[in-house]
């Protein structure tokens, strides 16, 4: 088993390294293709990149609408790391040559003023905890063909993430309407994609609470200045070459994206 | 001509208080738009005799995806009737329709006339207030399918409708989160802005397309902008409730 772990890291880290994407993961692991085998692999791709020198800067969530979780057969959300190599300027292009099948996501990002250690830290202490909120666009990407994805793919495979920009303006969560915000998404100048944020699990607030007790279960737990991507507002959409995308957040401001056409950019 | 125009309107008018579905016009029978709403007309008219008051418009196909269903690049436009209201807060009769949907929409009331080709601008010096609301659709049709006329004489499936509260009429209602629940459960959530880019622009549209048909908005019509979402089938004993950001909620029970 050790083993298979090892050698599906490997295959992830080289998918995502050469831009290669190979085949769905869960047959190798027959009936151990369970969450926590998922996570396990997740975590072995995590630790393989900190020792390359890459830096955890915070957390994505993913499966918040709960279609897609009953469409993935699942209960709850899952997680994915943020590393700082990740993250892209509001408005800057992104090269072509990072990525293998992107797909644009429009959410709001919470960043922390404290940690929070505690396995049954409160709604109460996640919003003391929240220094302020940002719009933001997470570029999710597979590497595993077509986007064939299960949910044992998905979380092996770090959630799904790629890359993923944030807007300048911070906003403090007194200052907008995190549950009924409206939010649309334009790309190449048409709106393509709506929602509002309780599309993520009834309220991003849900999700980012999730994700703390989570992390802090697994002792690794959330700290003052990471930043949390707390799930989509709306459904997600295709990136092309040569696309602009701008979200809009109504309250939290707007956030864009381009994607160069070739690798000068 | 006149007489099968109208025959098509006393159909669809016997659906509506039948409740029982009808067919669409047959393919080599179909008509234009303009024949569409002429049937309308004649079909609201029927609904004047028994003493119905038009009370305002809706519009309808006011998303690019539900365009593209249809294959239309227009909106349609629908009359309200005073019969057609019903109170926020009650209860919608099952029985009393075909196979009723429900769409979260926003809701403006005119304080000014308004009609032909008008601006952004002036479309929104008109409003006296906008407020959340839901309309209740029922195509007449069989299946809920039907070409762009055929939706068009069947009063764009107009059924019912609730209007919540009023909100001043400088509330920037561009990019409002609106969620429609079912039960107290989030079934589809949107942004106003899926309503044309901005729910402005379904006024704009409806000042120039009643005009064309020789209807003009007065002062105190209501005007329901179009669906930010899916629509959502309706059964009895369904709790429905929208949301809309800074404008409020509007809820009823199915019955």
């Amino acid at each position: 088993m050790a083993d298979l772990i090892r050698k599906t890291t490997e295959t992830l880290i080289s998918a995502a390294r050469d831009r290669l994407p190979i085949a769905p993961l869960a047959a190798d692991f027959g009936d151990r293709a369970d969450l926590d085998t998922a996570y396990e692999i997740q975590d072995e791709v995590t630790k393989e990149g900190i020792l390359r020198g890459r830096r955890p800067v915070g957390r994505k969530i993913g499966l918040t609408s709960l279609a897609v979780q009953a469409q993935m057969g699942v209960d709850q959300p899952d997680y994915g790391m943020l590393f700082a190599d990740m993250e892209y300027a509001d408005g800057a292009s992104i090269p072509a040559d990072l990525l293998i099948q992107p797909k644009v996501e429009a959410e709001i990002a919470f960043v922390l003023g404290q940690d929070l250690a505690n396995e049954d830290v409160t709604i109460a202490q996640l919003i003391g905890a929240i220094d302020y909120a940002l719009p933001a666009i997470e570029i999710v990407d597979s590497r595993i063909v077509d986007w064939k994805i299960g949910i044992f793919d998905t979380i092996a495979d770090n959630a799904s993430s790629g890359l993923y920009v944030l807007g300048s303006r911070p906003v403090k969560l007194a200052d907008f309407d995190v549950r009924l915000c409206g939010m649309v998404t334009e790309q190449a100048g048409q709106a393509v994609s709506f929602g509002v944020g309780a599309a993520c699990m009834g309220n991003p607030l849900i999700s980012s609470l999730w994700l703390a007790r989570r992390m802090a279960q697994v002792g690794r737990p959330l700290c003052r200045g990471d930043v949390i991507l707390s799930g989509a507002l709306g459904p997600m959409v295709a990136a092309r070459p040569g696309d602009t995308f701008r979200v809009s957040i109504n309250g939290l401001g707007e956030v864009n994206t381009h994607f160069a056409e070739g690798n000068d950019t | 001509m006149t007489s099968e125009l109208s025959a098509v309107a006393k159909r669809l008018d016997h659906a509506i208080q039948s409740a029982t579905a009808t067919h669409q016009l047959p393919a080599d029978q179909q008509v234009d738009a303009a024949t569409g709403y002429a049937i309308q007309a004649m079909g609201v008219e029927l609904r004047q005799q028994r003493g119905e008051r038009i009370v305002g418009v809706k519009l309808g196909l006011t998303s690019r995806a539900k365009m593209e269903q249809v294959g239309v690049d227009e909106v349609t436009w629908g009359r309200l009737t005073d019969a057609m209201r019903r109170e926020e807060g009650g209860t919608l009769v099952r029985a009393d329709f075909i196979h009723p949907r429900a769409e979260p929409e926003i809701a403006f009331v005119l304080g000014r006339r308004l009609t032909g080709d008008v601006s952004l601008a002036e479309a929104a010096l008109a409003i006296e207030a906008v407020a959340p609301a839901i309309e209740i659709i029922d195509s007449r049709y069989e299946n809920f399918k039907f070409s762009l006329s055929d939706v068009v004489a069947d009063n764009s499936s107009s059924a019912a409708f609730f209007i919540g509260g009023y909100a001043r009429p400088d509330t920037d209602i561009a990019n409002l989160g609106m969620v429609l629940s079912i039960n107290r459960r989030p079934r589809e959530v949107g942004s106003s802005a899926a309503i044309l880019g901005h729910p402005l622009r379904s006024l704009v549209a409806a000042a120039r397309m009643t005009a064309r048909a020789g209807h003009v908005l007065e002062p105190g019509d209501i005007v329901l902008a179009g669906a930010a979402t899916a629509a959502v089938p309706l059964a009895s004993g369904m709790q429905v409730e929208a949301e809309v950001q800074n404008l409020g909620r509007v809820r009823f029970d199915v019955r």
